[in-house]
């Protein structure tokens, strides 16, 4: 820590911050973007079809793994994996599953870059684990 | 979203300001924010930044066009030294650290309760 003199009456508590920050947690568990969520993920893991076309899509992406990035997947590969896609991207579960996704995001990330304004760092990017 | 939007949530917003307060308010924030104000105010300090960002983008064109030479390599490196010996660039890079390392800690208090990574929601994939 700096030798710069804090003025301990004007800091927030440790015990305080934390507490701010379940609130928060709290809040947004409640809005309606959240229970969405969760009531879009709890009925795609109950639909049996979905699954299958997940999984079946999945399978083939890595068994074409080595070829993918290699770029030498056949154009008869290619179409399969593609129809197996829009199979699974098409599912009602999985198509309510990416709407209550991109909903929940969208409050997350309004909240985010209010916090980040505010603190002046980028709150995702300074908790994100980064990508690629 | 905007935060015009997050007007429909009046309690989220709420949470959302006090947080933001709270974390303004913490230990390592404030000593961040002294810092940053230092930085910012020492023209030595923030020339130092730009010069050490301007070498480091002329090195990597240079690496591109297989035209680097000891010399400028030596000049990154005296740079390097120098940023590193500056107490004020110096304080403003361990504070910022400290404060990303507490934001850490209050998402890993947020994710806990919601089940899921707040930050990886919030974020916005580049890839």
């Amino acid at each position: 820590m700096s030798g710069f003199d804090l003025n301990e009456l004007e800091l927030a508590p440790p015990e305080v911050v934390r507490q701010a920050a379940r609130d928060f947690a709290i809040a947004l568990s409640e809005t309606p973007q959240f229970k969405a969520y969760e009531e879009a993920i709890e009925r795609l893991n109950h639909d049996a079809a979905a699954q299958r076309t997940i999984d079946a899509f999945q399978s083939k992406q890595q068994s074409l793994q080595a070829m993918l990035m290699l770029n030498a997947v056949s154009a008869a590969d290619k179409a399969e994996l593609q129809r197996l896609q829009n199979a699974f991207s098409s599912a009602p579960t999985v198509v309510a599953y990416a709407q209550a996704q991109a909903d929940l995001m969208a409050i997350c990330q309004a909240s985010a870059d209010w916090l980040s304004e505010a603190i002046g760092l980028n709150y995702a990017a300074a908790c994100g684990s980064g990508c690629c | 979203m905007t935060n015009a939007n997050l007007n429909q949530l009046p309690e989220l917003m709420a949470v959302t300001q006090a947080l933001a307060e709270n974390l303004l308010a913490s230990e390592p924030f404030v000593i961040y924010q002294q810092a940053s104000a230092r930085f910012n105010a020492d023209p030595q300090a923030r020339g130092l930044i730009e010069r050490l960002s301007q070498a480091q983008a002329d090195l990597r064109r240079r690496q591109m066009g297989r035209g680097v030479t000891q010399t400028d390599v030596d000049q990154l490196r005296a740079l390097q030294r120098e940023v590193q010996s500056n107490d004020v660039i110096v304080d403003y890079v361990t504070t910022q650290q400290s404060a990303v390392a507490y934001l850490r800690e209050i998402n890993q208090e947020i994710s806990l309760l919601i089940g899921s990574d707040f930050a990886a929601l919030a974020g916005r994939s580049s890839c």
